[in-house]
This record gives structure tokens, sequence and C-alpha cells, in this order.
């Protein structure tokens, strides 16, 4: 990338997404997931999206809520303690044929070896971890039959492989992950796309390594020499990264640290909404295919909730908040 | 040793939290998943491991939560760790590597040679019931030292073969035949220790590899035959041996350190 500014609308950035597209979101499960610039993919209708997140949360739960995923390969998608993916667990068990949509399940650890594996460049990584398990079972892969066919999935899911340098043992081989796009909500970017996170890269840095285009979306957008008075603080440098958006509680409802904590009206709200595909429909009419844009959504979820959310600055979260969502009492 | 509960003041849940803690040795470096395993281990650093490592796999390494993390990821868990490595480090590095002493793993399902299923219910291709999936679990199963497994004891959960194995145990599938065979077979090391349930806590016949019932929670009324009833496999009970209940210092860490909100304990 050259000079020329990378500093973008939301919408502008959303656009960069194509139907069909496979896609890595940052984050981990609960914590800093890119959920405005996921709002707006939905807004925009996109389709056929095969999300590879490492691992997901609310965003891949909404997204196939929406309609706007055909497979995911992930290690896990939920909302941790809050409750269950009611929209990922509908469509895997209504079947492929009638939701659409398949799953391919994997691990953590091999989920790092993947994208790790695409970040290098290299088409697999070996493990000694998934043996013994079902996850590697041929006779278990739900997408068997889309292997040679969808130019989006490895030919195979996994290959076994006797170690020729030392103990001789069998390891796995894992194949790469090649996203088309990689989407990361963090706390600070330069002007010119240099990151800067805060509790924890997660997989991030390497998907932004592997994938075609990057995307960032951050709480604050910075003059880039401000960034480069402690570089080592940084984590991924500014030639990687083709689109940035400057976007306040980007990651809301989930937590950003030093920034706020997990809206748990939020997700109260949500998983009572997703257990019922009605519901639901309303729900994402509500909150997002009916608001125009995240500064509108902002004002939806209100100032005082968001203050609420605000967390203490050396702690890194809030530590006044009440977590148990059957007890929870409305923000006043 | 301290002064033990008095009887009907804690919670099943309790006993099991309070069992699984005391599995955890002072000075281990140990790989916790969220919910109840967190619960667990913070108990255990707060009481009689001290010095032990906890390692979450999402961000942090040695963790010293002042309250409790929602999950593995959550910048409570972040707070004054020394290190934050990614999943690439602690299950790439650490756990393959095999500096992890012990895993800490929950599941929907565990059948009797310690196989867990945190995937689904009913035929993998098409489920009755779809969870998470696996997370960490499948790799800090089959590479740590050992595995501590808790669990809530329903017949249900307590199952002869599980519907999918998501982590393996003592027997598991063999990715070239589809048999299960004994783990050491595929060259992994480690595997399931001890089962810590609501009814009491389970190891595994060195021999058989098979799940016996090692204690029960006798101060809960709990009895062998009771613990049978409730388990979907055939379980030997003969060294069956009623557990030391809690202390009061340990139910009070629980409740007012570790989980005061009750998130997980649910008073």
């Amino acid at each position: 990338m050259g000079n020329l500014t990378k500093v973008m609308s939301l919408a502008e950035a959303a656009s960069l997404v194509q139907d069909g597209d496979s896609v890595f979101t940052g984050g981990w499960t609960v914590v800093r997931k890119p959920m405005g610039m996921v709002y707006e993919l939905i807004r925009q209708r996109k389709r056929d999206l095969h999300l590879v997140s490492n691992p997901g949360g609310p965003e891949i739960d909404l997204l196939i809520g929406a309609g706007c995923v055909s497979m995911t390969e992930t290690n896990y998608i939920g909302h941790e303690v809050f409750g269950h993916p009611y929209n990922f667990r509908r469509a895997v068990e209504m079947g492929p044929e009638q939701s659409g949509f398949h799953h391919d399940d994997w691990t953590v650890q091999t989920g790092t070896m993947r994208i790790v594996a695409g970040a290098m460049g290299l088409p697999f990584l070996p493990t000694l971890s998934l043996k013994g398990s079902d996850i590697i079972n041929p006779d278990l892969d739900p997408v068997r039959h889309l292997r040679g066919k969808d130019p989006r999935l490895p030919k195979q899911k996994v290959a076994f492989m006797r170690d020729p340098f030392w103990e001789g043992q069998e390891v796995v081989l894992v194949p790469a992950l090649r996203p088309d796009v990689c989407i990361i909500h963090t706390q600070e970017v330069g002007d010119q796309g240099t990151v800067r996170t805060r509790g924890g890269n997660f997989m991030d840095c390497y998907a932004a390594m592997a994938a075609k285009t990057t995307i960032v979306t951050a709480e604050r957008v910075v003059p880039e020499d401000s960034l480069k008075e402690l570089p080592e603080l940084n984590s991924i440098p500014g030639h990687l990264v083709h689109a940035i958006v400057e976007l306040p509680y980007g990651g809301h409802p989930t937590a950003v640290r030093g920034c706020y904590d997990n809206d748990p009206w939020w997700f109260k709200e949500y998983l009572a909404a997703s257990r019922n595909r009605e519901k639901f429909a309303a729900w994402l009419t509500d909150w997002v295919l009916g608001v125009p844009d995240h500064a509108a959504y902002l004002a939806k979820v209100g100032s005082q909730r968001l203050q609420h959310l605000q967390a203490d600055p050396v702690l890194g979260y809030n530590p006044h908040i009440k977590r148990r969502l059957d007890r929870l009492e409305e923000v006043q | 040793m301290g002064v033990h509960a008095q009887q009907g003041s804690y919670s099943g849940l309790e006993m099991m939290v309070v069992a699984a803690s005391r599995l955890l040795q002072n000075g281990e470096m140990v790989l916790v998943g969220t919910g109840l395993p967190l619960v667990g281990a913070t108990l255990a650093k707060n009481t009689h491991a001290p010095a032990m490592t906890i390692v979450m796999e999402a961000v942090a390494f040695d963790s010293r939560p002042l309250a409790l993390p929602f999950c593995v990821a959550d910048p409570r868990g972040v707070y004054h760790t020394p290190w934050t490595p990614t999943a690439f480090e602690t299950l790439g590095q650490l756990l393959q590597n095999r500096r992890i002493d012990a895993g800490f793993l929950g599941g929907a399902q565990v059948d009797k040679y310690g196989n867990i299923n945190s995937t689904c219910v009913g035929p993998y291709l098409s489920p009755h019931k779809r969870f998470e999936g696996s997370g960490g679990a499948c790799d800090i199963a089959a590479l740590a030292g050992r595995t501590i497994i808790i669990i809530g004891h329903e017949r249900k959960r307590f199952v002869e073969q599980v519907d999918y194995i998501t982590s393996p145990g003592w027997r598991c599938r063999d990715y070239h035949t589809g048999a299960l065979v004994d783990r050491v077979e595929l060259g992994l090391w480690g595997g399931p220790e001890a089962v810590v349930s609501t009814m009491g806590v389970m190891k595994f016949d060195p021999e058989t590899k098979e799940m016996y019932l090692a204690e029960y929670f006798a101060e809960l009324g709990v009895t062998p035959a009771e613990v049978t009833a409730n388990t979907g496999f055939a379980m030997d009970t003969s060294r069956a041996k009623p557990f030391t209940p809690p202390l009061v210092s340990e139910l009070e860490v629980l409740r007012t350190l570790v989980d005061p909100e009750g998130i997980y304990m649910k008073y």
C-alpha cells in the first residue's frame, strides 16, 4: 500500500468484503470482536460468507442468523457463560439441505496452526493434537462432499506423516487458512494502519499476514508518528492494513480492554430473541437492518448504558458491573 | 487442617468445585477452561496452591484475577499477568512441548474411558442438540500431563460411549481404523486423572482404563448405589470411600472471593 489514505467510512470498508469471501474475524469469543463491522456487513446483505475465526463469538452467530454465511471452519462458536449460540445451533440441527449452512469442527491449537501456516505462506503445518478425537474421524467429515469442489476448502481435512527427522512418531498435518479478508477491531490504529492492541493480540496479527485484505476498525485513529515512540507495543505493521475506520464502541457488546466491558444487557436480549427464529428476525430488524449506521446504533444503545460499561483504566474492565443475567437490573 | 463445614451448609455444586480444586497441586502449571474449571482453579490458587501457575489459553499466563473471568480472554484474567501470549504460544508451544502439568476441562458427556463430548447430542452429522464445540478442550485432553474433568452427575451425561469424542480419554478413536484403542498407541501421553461430579470423585483403573468410584459425597446424602443409579454404564464402586467435606475456609474463599456474584455457583 502506498501513502494513499486508507481511512474511510464503515460502509466503504465493508464494501471491500465480497459475497462468497472467506473472512477471518479477529478477537476471541466475547472479547474485542469487530461487531460494528459485522452489523454493517449484515446491512449490506452479504451472502455466502465462509467464516474462519479462531474462535468465534456473537459475531458468527449473528451472521449465521442473518443468512450471510454458507460455511464456518472454527473450533468454537458461542457467547461463553452468557448462553448458547442459538442461530448456529438451529442451522446445524436443521441440516445443510434445509439451512444451506455447513460447519466443520476444529480446535484452538490447530486453528492457530492453520492461520500461522497461512501467515507463513505454507500449505500446512504439523500438530500432535487431534489424535484420538472424532474431529479427524474420516467418516464424520461434514464437508467431505464439498472438498475438491469448493475452492475455499482444503481438498482434505487432515493428512498424516511420520516424522522423518527425529523419533519417527506420526504427526497430523493441518491445512493453512487462507482468508480473503481479515477484520479486526482494536483500541488504536495509526492513520497509516499500524495496530496497537491491549489485552492480547489473539490470532489477529497472523490473520492480517495470512489475509489478502485486512480491515481495521478502532476506538481511535491516531497520528501514525505517535505510535513510533514505543514501537514494541505495536502488533501489526500498517503495510498489511488496507482499510481503517474510526469506530468508537465498534466492539460493543464484546469487551475491549481499557475501554469497555461486555454488555450483559445486550446478551440477555440477544439470547432471548435468538432462541426463536421469528423473534430473532424482529431483533435483527430492530437492532441492525432498521438502524442506518453505527452512530444510530450507539444512540439506540444509549449513552447511559455505554457509560455504565466504561472500563477502569488501571484494571482494564469494569469492576462494578454485575454479570449474572438472571439477576440483571436495568441501568438507572 | 482447618474446620470442616457443617453438614447441609453447602451445595453439591460447591462440593464438586472444592473436590476438583483439591486435585490441583501447589507449584503446578495448569491450563484452565472457561466455566467451573476456572472457578476450581481460582479456588485452589487462593487456598492450598498459591504457587500454582494458571494459564488461560487465549491470553493469560500466571493469571491472578481479582474478579472471576467470564472467559479465557476476559480482561479480568489479563490484569497483572506477567505475559500475554497468544494461543499459538499457550497451546502450540507450552502445551505441545509438555510444559503443562494439568488440564482442567468441563463437557456435556463423559464416557467410561474418560472421553469427553462438548460438541453435540445425537449423531454428529444430524445432531439433536448442537453445542459450541471443542475450543481448546481436545488439544488439552490430548497433550496435558494429566486431565481433570468436572461435570454434573446425571445418567445422560455419564454414558457408556459418548456421541462424539471431542476430547480423547484413555481409550479413544484410532483415526486409521475407527476402533477404540489405548491412547498410548496413538502416541499420546497424559490422560484423565479424575472425573469430579456433583456426587463424587471418579478415577480410572490402571489395568482396564475404566472409570470407578473413588470417593462419594456422603455428607450430601450420596450413596454408592445412588451414583450407580445415575451412571449410564456399569461402574465399580467397591473401592469407594466417603469424601472429606469442605473446610469452612474453602467455602468462604469460594463465596466471598472466587465467585461472590454466583455467576457459576448460582447461589
